[in-house]
This record gives structure tokens, C-alpha cells and sequence, in this order.
């Protein structure tokens, strides 16, 4: 497909991603289920304006981790987070975050579309008004941004009162995404977004994720190695909860310095 | 006796019971509505009750029965929603929550005679209210509250995850989430269970005898002054609703025509539940069809 | 209201100041707060009503051994109910004798039809009776309790009266109504309990050779076993604490009858009866209070039953 030269073309022209800034830094973060011990001792740092892919077997606690940077453990009863994500000077697990400002600032995609029962309309502006915006032009002006930015405008700019359950699976994401960006995210989390979608879906995901690098820090969970491969700028392999591969996409899958991570990218396990 | 003959005849049994429980609504709803309709007509429903002579209405008992129903809910649907929103939502793991559902059960459990008999304690006799409107509304909302409280709790427990972990990821407060995602989504479920009780809380009778009263003042229709004692819409007047007043004639009653008079009563009863029985489904499945995006 | 777009949207301005936001106290939300303490008072309102409701009428029922000076073991055992009597009487056996006769009547009446019914809509007619029946089910507790006495007193107690001799009103008119009446709450839960019963036990006994009927007495009906109860004890529940339905036709005697076809009185139907006709206060009032407080004690004892049999199927 066309799509993928050319991001592979792309690639070339990519500057060296440890040069870049860093925009999260984790430092020996744990995360307890219960007695289970989910994620153990993680530290890596996450660069501004990059895409880093989390790769790994399902239970290896990649979600965990993802879910970690916007506080989502919290509505776990039982989830306790333990070290330090830090973003701007700050630790993101220490009580005194208020995790609605966090979360207004570290959107989140989720690996099934979970659009609301609502119009198009009023999905993307759930969050809008939740921040207590409420002018209508304010709003409008958002929900032709943000649905241009996902790539949905042209197909919905004329049924925006519309069911956004009316959507095929595929809109329904990228709406998902629209609903996420209109409140411009710093950092954009995805748990595996493209598994319940096919191919042509994925690949329009792919090529969104691409072009709004630019403006917003990427970390995504995938299951799918071809993936990471095609879109990733920094790669992390995680096992049993433990992080045990991390560095440049092309490193990781071309020279793993680990046996392990070397059978899980040859399709050994997984 | 043959495996299979035994087989057969114990089906059969099952099926007689089952026909006997569907023929025992049946020829209960026949006989009320069929004995009753005969004795419906537009002077039945808006004409006085009568004490001793034959010929009397229920005009006075139907308008109680929607005015303390009105009541009621007013009182029973905010506080039953906030403490189903309270067990599905903000309730920890430990005892308090414990003891809140221990309450609800035994709400849910208790007689209504008992929540009668509470309601004369407290609302007639301590605070003074006497056999009213008012009086009668706060047992029908003790006795209403668990109704809807469980329905409360069951239909946000039933919207998926992925809804509220959505909202949370915008950004959105606990409450908002609550407000803007989960009580819409819950809102087909909850308006149908609310409707249902409300069917409930028209029929009960027990709870009003020691509460509302056996009696109504001479009712004023063109007096709406809140305070007048012959004011309809004066909470703090007795009220005899329409099912009180079926057991009242049959029980205490003098005029010649007390059966025709309950048979009338219990049939407007009757179909008046029915409705709302059959508008909590009609409605139900119209809000699931809309919402589902079709 | 729109500055908290702009400052998301404003290009970093260095990072201590930028980070702020992120801290309490900024966004803190009025509403959340009004709305969190709107929904905590109502959880504890209704915890308080519960316990208001309890410690009300336990006082209250009280009063008229520990004032009045009636003899509870009198209450319990003496044969007589005649408050009005010089000097009175506060026997309440005969009551207590009805209120239990007309609910275990009514549970000899309505399980075995509710047993049958519940096997016909799990285990004969599996989708077309859950379809059917159910509305039936909801119908039938829908359907007010003085409309279940106004028809025990037109129909069934002069079917009585005619077929069996006595005068219609008593214990069988009132265990007849109640029947009806818990019918459809034991249905529905023995119909659940046996839904529940998972369907491996099921093939595994048809796939010995074993016959419909084998199949669930001797497996599904055991297996249930536990919830089955559950449903009874929640319909005798019902019954026990049903007053007008039962007050309309058992005929009002406090007395204990010698048949099922004469009248009779419950601690419902005395209380019911003579509480708005006794003065406040007055001793014939507060014997009437403290058969309340028993009523409420079996109540209590009906729920604590419920959950130890919902424990123990829980914790098996």
C-alpha cells in the first residue's frame, strides 16, 4: 500500500529521536493489583513530539503502565502506583495532581471505540463543556477542528446531530480520537486502537498518528509489531512486568540486544 | 409405573400449574375489570362520595391518590436516585456502605403496615401533622425509596466501563460523568423501573391507614390556596386515596351500595395500574430503539 | 469560563509556572461538591430513617410492659384478647396462632403451584414460557393488595360459605388470598434459582438415559435446592406481614379456631382493626404498639433468615 512507503520514506528523513526533549520521565514506577504485582520497576524516558510504541505479550502490564501516566489506575479499586512519571516538573502519582486537570491535558484512546450514545456533535464537545466552555462558536469552531485533525470532517460535517452510533467502527475511533484531541492534549495515550479494527481503518489510524507527532507526544500499546515498526520513533519491549528492551524503533527490531525480546519480534511467543 | 409415563404426566403437571397461575390473572383481571367497567361511568369519577346513601363517587379519593402519588415521587425519585447513585458510584468496600444496603433491604423488607404505623409515630404524632397529605406521601416515600434506589444502583451498574473510563480520559469530573454519561445511558432502564413503582405506590394501602386518614374534607376544586383547609392541593389535610377507600367500605362502611362501589373502585384501580405497567414497557423499549441509533 | 481553553492552548511559558495547573485547588468544582454532598446526605438519611424507623417502634412497643406494666410472658402465652374487658386481657396467642396459621397455609397453597410453574417457564417450555409468564409474574404483584381482599371477600368467601358450611370468613379465605398473593413473588425467584442451575448438570444426567422428569427432581431441584427456600421464606415473609388483604377476610375473632373454615384475627389484622379506633396513648393503644414491636421482630428475623441462607449459598 502506498501508505506505508511512503512513511518508510518518511523515516529517512527523521532526526535521531535521543536527541529530542524528553516529556515524560518514569522513574521506578510499580504498580500493584491487589497482591498482584503488575508493573515492576519501569524506568524509561518518553520523548516530546515522538511516538513510542509499548510492545509486548498480553499481561505483560503495557496497559498498566499506559494507563498509570493519566491516572486511569485510580478508578481501579485495589490499583496502587508506586515511584515517579514526571511531566513538567512535577510527579504525576503524587497526591496533590488534580487528575481532571491531568486528564484534560493527557487524552487517552481506547483499544474498542467507545463513542457515547450521543450526536457526533456532542461527542466531541463532551469535554469542552465538562471544562466549562460553553459558546456556541467556541464549540463549533472545535468540533470542525478537531474532526479535520482525525480525518472525519469531510465524511460527518453534514449529519453532526447524527448518532455517532451510526458510525462504522472505524469512524467511531477516529471520532474517538476527534472527541480526544478537541481538548489538545500534550500527550496522547492509545491502548491498542487499531486491534478492533481492519486494515484500511488501521492504516488511516497510522497515518493520523503520523502527522499529529508534530504538535502532540504519542504513546501507544499495540499488539501488532508491524506496527510499531511502521509508525514507532522509540520502542519498549515489556515481559511479565518488567521493561526489558527500550530504545530506538529500529535498533530494537533490528539488533535486540535481548534473547527474549529477540524471540517475541521473530514471533517465538506472544 | 414406566419412566416415561412418569415422564410424561409430570410434564403434564407442570403444565396444569403453570396454566392455573396464567388462568388466576386472567379471571382475577377479568372479574375486576368486567364486575367493575359496568360501574364506571363520568358520574362515578367525578361525583362526591357519598356516607350513607347509595350513588356516591370517588372523585375526592382519585384526585388523593395522584396528588399524594405526585408527592410521593417528588420526595421518593430524587432521594432513591441519589442513594442508587451513592451504593453504584461513591460507595468503599467497608461497613457503612455495608450497613446502607443492610438498610435498604430491610426497607425493601418491612411491611408496609409497619411503615404505616412508623409514619404515625413520627410525621402524625411527633411532628404534629396529623392524618394528611403530607403525612401519608413521607411513608409512601419510606416504602418507595429501596424500589428505586435498587433500580437506581442496577441500571448504572449495567452501562459498560468503557463509557465512564471515556469520560474520566476528557477530562471529565466524577460528578459530570455521573450527570452527562452514566444517568443518560441509565435513563431507559431507570424511567422504567421508576413507572413501575409508581403503579406500586398508587395500589398501597396499608402504609396510608394510620398516616393519611380515612376521611377527606369537603374539597373545594376552585379553591387552590394552599392553605385553606378545603383546598385540594393543602398538604396538610387528611386524604383518602382510592385503594384506602376500597378497604374502608368494604370494612366500616354504611352505604347500601359498598360493593358496587368497590367493585368500581378497584377496577378504575386496576386499569389505572395496568397503564402504567404497560407504558413502563412501551416507553422502555421506545427510548432503547431510539438510543441504539436506528 | 473560556480562559481555561486559552491557557491550554498558550505556548509554554516556562515550567514551574506551566505545571501549576496540574495541582489542587485550581479547578476545584462547585458543583461536584454540591452534588457529592446532596447524594451523601440522602445515603445518610436513609440509614437514618431506617434506624429512626426501628428504634421508634421498639420504644414504642415497649411502653406498655415497662409503663403500663402488661406481663410479656401474659402477652405470649394467655389464650385471651379482650383489651376492653374490666379487668383486660392482653392474650395475643390466639394472634400470633392466626398470623402464623394463615401463612403457612398460604405457603402449603402457593409453593407447590409456584415450584410448578417455575420448572414449566426453565425447564418444559424454556423461551415461549419465560415470555409468557414473566409479564404474568409482574402483572400479578402489580395488582394492589385491598383489590386480592376485595375479591377474597366477593368471591372467595361465599364460595366458602356455600360449598363448605360456616359463615366464609377465616383462616382457609385468608390462606387462599395470601396464596395468590406470594404466588408470583416465590415463582420468580425459584424460576431464577433454577436458571441458575448450570446446564452441564443438566446434559449430563439426560446423557445417562435418565427421563426430563428424572433429570429434575433428582438433579436441578437438588442442585436449587437453597434458593428454592429462599423464595419460600420470602413469601411467608409476605404473608406475614399482609394486613388488609388478610383483614378483609378472615372474619376478625380473636380467638383460636377449631377448623380452618372458622374466623380467626392476626397480629396485622388486630392492629389494622382497632389502632385507629383506640385512643393515643390510652393502654388498649400501646398493647397494640407492642404487637407491632413483634411484628417488626419477625420481620427482622424473616431478613436475617434470607441472608444467612444467601451466605451460605454463596459461601458454598
Amino acid at each position: 500500500m502506498y501508505v506505508l512507503t511512503l512513511e518508510k520514506e518518511k523515516r529517512i528523513v527523521q532526526p535521531n529521536p535521543e536527541a529530542m526533549e524528553t516529556e515524560l520521565k518514569v522513574n521506578n514506577l510499580n504498580v500493584f493489583y491487589g497482591s498482584n504485582h503488575a508493573v515492576k520497576n519501569v524506568s524509561m524516558e518518553i520523548k516530546k513530539h515522538a511516538i513510542t510504541a509499548l510492545i509486548g505479550p498480553s499481561g505483560c502490564g503495557k496497559s498498566t503502565f499506559l494507563r498509570s501516566i493519566n491516572r486511569m489506575n485510580d478508578l481501579i479499586p485495589g490499583a496502587v502506583c508506586k515511584g515517579e512519571i514526571l511531566y513538567e516538573g512535577i510527579n504525576l502519582l503524587d497526591a496533590s495532581v488534580d487528575v481532571v486537570s491531568l486528564r484534560k491535558e493527557i487524552g487517552m484512546l481506547f483499544q474498542k471505540p467507545n463513542p457515547f450514545p450521543k450526536s457526533i456533535f456532542d461527542n466531541v464537545t463532551h469535554g469542552l463543556k465538562c471544562a466549562g466552555i460553553r459558546k456556541k462558536d467556541v464549540l463549533e469552531n472545535a468540533v470542525e477542528e478537531s474532526l479535520k485533525l482525525a480525518g472525519l470532517w469531510d465524511e460527518t460535517k453534514d449529519r453532526l446531530k447524527h448518532s455517532a452510533l451510526s458510525l462504522s467502527g472505524g469512524q467511531q475511533q477516529r471520532l474517538c480520537l476527534a472527541r480526544a484531541l478537541a481538548m489538545k492534549p500534550k500527550v496522547l495515550l492509545l491502548d491498542e486502537p487499531t486491534s478492533a479494527l481492519d486494515p484500511v481503518s488501521t492504516a488511516k489510524i497510522e497515518e493520523l498518528l503520523m502527522s499529529l507527532k508534530k504538535r502532540i507526544t504519542i504513546v501507544i500499546v499495540t499488539h501488532n509489531m508491524q506496527q510499531a515498526a511502521r509508525i514507532a520513533d522509540q520502542t519498549a519491549f515489556f515481559y511479565e512486568g518488567t521493561l526489558v528492551e527500550f530504545g530506538n524503533t529500529r535498533d530494537l527490531f533490528e539488533n535486540p540486544t535481548h534473547t527474549r525480546t529477540k524471540s517475541y519480534i521473530s514471533g517465538q511467543f506472544g | 409405573m414406566n419412566a416415561k409415563v412418569t415422564d410424561r404426566l409430570a410434564t403434564l403437571c407442570f403444565i396444569l400449574c403453570a396454566a392455573i397461575t396464567a388462568g388466576t390473572l386472567f379471571s382475577l383481571l377479568g372479574y375486576i375489570v368486567f364486575q367493575g367497567v359496568s360501574h364506571i361511568d363520568w358520574h362515578f369519577l367525578t361525583a362526591d362520595a357519598s356516607t350513607f346513601q347509595a350513588g356516591g363517587g370517588i372523585k375526592n379519593q382519585l384526585w388523593n391518590s395522584f396528588y399524594m402519588l405526585l408527592m410521593t415521587m417528588f420526595f421518593s425519585v430524587p432521594l432513591g436516585i441519589a442513594g442508587g447513585i451513592y451504593l453504584a458510584e461513591y460507595a468503599r468496600p467497608n461497613k457503612i456502605t455495608a450497613f446502607l444496603r443492610s438498610c435498604v433491604e430491610v426497607l425493601a423488607s418491612l411491611p408496609s403496615i409497619i411503615v404505616g404505623m412508623f409514619g404515625m409515630l413520627l410525621f402524625v404524632n411527633t411532628f404534629h401533622w396529623g392524618y394528611s397529605v403530607l403525612s401519608g406521601a413521607l411513608a409512601l416515600t419510606i416504602f418507595n425509596l429501596p424500589v428505586i434506589i435498587r433500580v437506581t444502583e442496577d441500571a448504572l451498574a449495567a452501562v459498560a466501563r468503557d463509557q465512564k473510563e471515556a469520560s474520566f480520559a476528557l477530562g471529565a469530573t466524577h460528578w459530570q460523568t455521573i450527570r452527562t454519561v452514566l444517568l443518560p445511558a441509565a435513563f431507559p432502564g431507570l424511567l422504567t423501573g421508576i413507572i413501575l413503582s409508581v403503579g406500586r405506590v398508587f395500589g398501597e394501602s396499608a402504609a396510608l391507614l394510620f398516616t393519611a386518614g380515612l376521611s377527606t374534607p369537603n374539597l373545594n376544586f376552585g379553591d387552590w390556596n394552599p392553605m385553606s383547609p378545603q383546598s385540594p392541593i393543602n398538604p396538610f389535610r387528611s386524604a383518602e386515596t382510592l385503594s384506602v377507600h376500597i378497604w374502608a367500605v368494604n370494612t366500616n362502611g354504611i352505604i347500601p351500595d359498598a360493593k358496587i362501589v368497590a367493585a368500581g373502585s378497584s377496577a378504575v384501580l386496576v386499569i389505572v395500574v395496568l397503564l402504567f405497567n404497560i407504558i413502563a414497557r412501551l416507553v422502555g423499549a421506545l427510548i432503547e430503539k431510539r438510543w441504539s441509533g436506528k | 469560563m473560556a480562559s481555561e481553553r486559552n491557557e491550554l492552548t498558550m505556548p509554554s511559558t516556562g515550567r514551574a509556572a506551566r505545571a501549576q495547573h496540574l495541582l489542587k485547588g485550581k479547578t476545584w468544582s462547585d458543583r461536584d461538591l454540591k452534588a457529592k454532598i446532596f447524594i451523601f446526605s440522602a445515603a445518610l438519611l436513609i440509614m437514618a430513617a431506617t434506624v429512626a424507623l426501628t428504634v421508634f417502634l421498639i420504644v414504642k412497643g415497649l411502653h406498655s410492659f415497662l409503663i403500663d406494666g402488661i406481663s410479656v410472658i401474659e402477652m405470649f402465652v394467655a389464650g385471651e384478647w379482650n383489651p376492653n374487658a374490666n379487668p383486660p386481657s392482653f392474650g395475643a396467642l390466639p394472634l400470633l396462632f392466626g398470623s402464623f396459621a394463615v401463612t403457612l397455609l398460604s405457603v402449603a397453597i402457593a409453593t407447590p403451584i409456584a415450584l410448578g410453574t417455575a420448572i414449566f417457564m426453565t425447564e418444559i417450555a424454556k423461551k415461549r414460557g419465560q415470555k409468557l409468564m414473566r409479564p404474568v409474574m409482574e402483572l400479578l404483584v402489580g395488582i394492589p393488595s385491598v383489590v386480592y381482599g376485595f375479591i377474597g371477600l366477593t368471591v372467595i368467601v361465599p364460595f366458602i360459605r356455600d360449598h363448605l358450611g360456616g359463615i366464609g370468613f377465616g383462616l382457609l379465605a385468608a390462606g387462599i388470598v395470601l396464596g395468590i398473593m406470594i404466588l408470583p413473588t416465590v415463582t420468580t425467584v425459584a424460576a431464577d434459582a433454577f436458571q441458575s442451575v448450570p446446564n452441564h448438570l443438566r446434559e449430563a444426567s439426560l446423557a445417562l438415559g435418565a427421563t426430563r422428569w428424572q433429570t429434575i427432581y433428582r438433579v436441578v431441584v437438588p442442585a436449587a435446592l437453597p434458593s428454592v427456600l429462599t423464595a419460600v421464606i420470602l413469601g411467608m415473609a409476605r404473608a406475614f406481614g399482609e394486613a388488609l388483604a388478610v383483614q378483609m377476610v378472615i372474619g376478625n375473632t380473636a380467638q383460636i379456631p377449631h377448623s380452618l373454615t372458622e374466623p380467626a384475627a392476626t397480629l396485622t389484622t388486630m392492629i389494622t382493626s382497632s389502632l385507629g379506633e383506640t385512643t393515643y396513648g390510652s393502654l388498649q393503644n400501646d398493647a397494640l404498639w407492642s404487637l407491632g414491636l413483634i411484628l417488626l421482630a419477625m420481620s427482622y428475623l424473616f431478613i436475617l433468615v434470607i441472608r444467612f441462607l444467601s451466605y451460605r449459598r454463596r459461601s458454598s
